[in-house]
């Protein structure tokens, strides 16, 4: 009964960060924008709400020196190009290219 | 001399195009967005001197100004602008060997405007918008305050009592190092019990450069600051009362305005002071001794 028990404990600590693993190769994602036009920290918060008004998104990193607007998307939710290039739009900017991991 | 004057000053902002970054000028508007649904006010407080006076009155005009500003983001090209401004006058003269004061306060005409984006050029870290814009001064101003001495004289009274409208065009080029923001503008003033105000044009340009932090970090968004030149081309008309043009009133003032700007992404601070290079003013005009502005603006959503 002992040994069971320490089987079954070790086998749920070993399957644990397996669970984890898989759980982030199939629901969590992100999307990086390159947006043109970005050159001033003001301007740069209508961007940030923007894209965090979309549903599915999780959150936003801007990187200013880039020009990079980086998209946390929730697991397992789908956020199209399109709703993405909106928001930037909307921001009064440019989004030049799309690329996803 | 003045169309030469406007059209130096036209052609240096033309050839000094080369661009600006950040958070636009201080002492005008520029062409930066103001993203769809998004507010952004923005307050000053404005001390202006005038005298130089060549008459026996010798005169000393004080003026505090603090108008309040709202923008809104109607669209990513259409951007709605409110002001409405306080602002306290102070005359004092001599009359009659005795030195006087004379004075106003109160709110003074609210503007209203839009502005649209016909030019936008983007590029990573760099973008450069040419933008019209529209608008109207109304009369929210009182104009027949009195004080002890009687009817307050119409140029020191908060409001104008007229329906002004104006119109021009900004434009602004930004990089994450810079920012050039060059405007024009002209107002048409009506009369207004007997009285209207000399039209007024003017062309501003402003430049902005970036000392801090000197390189950006390949992460996030820092704040930034600034240090700012801004050049202000004034011209005003003569008044006239009554159908009579006032010979001491109105001409051309050249500003040239240093200042500082702190921005981060939700707020940004600034400060600049203008002082006259050029002043060709009618007759005893009172002449500017210098304009100092502070103020913040902070962008926030509904």
């Amino acid at each position: 009964m002992r040994i069971f028990r320490f089987l079954l404990i070790v086998g749920l600590l070993l399957a644990a960060p397996i669970a984890s693993v898989a759980a982030q190769e199939t629901g969590v994602s992100s999307a990086t924008i390159q947006v043109d036009g970005l050159s001033c920290p003001f301007c740069a918060y209508g961007l940030e709400k923007h894209l965090k008004k979309i549903a599915g998104v999780e959150g936003v990193e801007i990187n200013m020196k880039s020009g990079k607007a980086i998209v946390r998307l929730k697991p397992n939710v789908q956020v199209d190009d399109a709703a993405l290039k909106t928001a930037v739009k909307k921001a009064g900017f440019t989004a030049r290219s799309i690329t996803r991991p | 001399m003045m169309y030469w004057t406007w059209a130096v000053a036209l052609l240096i902002g033309l050839i000094a195009y080369p661009g600006t970054p950040v958070a636009g000028p201080i002492t005008f508007n520029s062409a930066l967005p103001v993203a769809e649904g998004m507010s952004i006010l923005r307050s000053q407080v404005k001390l202006t001197r005038k005298s130089g006076d060549t008459t026996p009155a010798g005169r000393v005009l004080n003026v505090t100004a603090a108008p309040v500003v709202l923008a809104y983001g109607a669209s990513s090209k259409l951007a709605l602008f409110g002001v409405l401004p306080y602002v306290d006058k102070r005359l004092d003269m001599t009359t009659g060997g005795t030195r006087i004061r004379r004075d106003a306060q109160g709110i003074g005409d609210a503007l209203f405007f839009g502005r649209y984006t016909v030019i936008q050029v983007d590029k990573p870290g760099d973008t450069l918008r040419i933008a019209p814009f529209a608008g109207l001064k109304t009369p929210t101003g009182s104009h027949t305050q009195s004080d002890a001495f009687g009817l307050v004289p119409r140029i020191l009274q908060p409001g104008s009592g007229s329906w002004d409208p104006f119109l021009g065009v900004a434009l602004t080029r930004q990089t994450l190092d810079w920012e050039f923001d060059a405007a024009a503008k002209y107002r048409f003033n009506t009369e207004a019990s007997g009285f209207t105000f000399g039209d007024e044009a003017r062309a501003d340009a402003s430049f902005q450069y970036r000392i801090f932090p000197r390189t950006i970090e390949n992460t996030g968004v820092p704040a930034f600051v600034y240090l700012v030149l801004e050049s202000n081309l004034i011209w005003n008309g003569k008044n006239r009362s009554l159908g009579v043009t006032d010979p001491n009133s109105g001409g051309l003032t050249w500003n040239l305005a240093p200042g500082l700007q702190y921005v981060t992404d939700r707020f940004v601070l600034e400060t600049a002071i203008q002082i006259p290079a050029i002043q060709n003013l009618n007759g005893t005009t009172l002449e500017s001794d210098w304009v100092w502005t502070a103020g913040f603006r902070w962008n926030f959503f509904f």
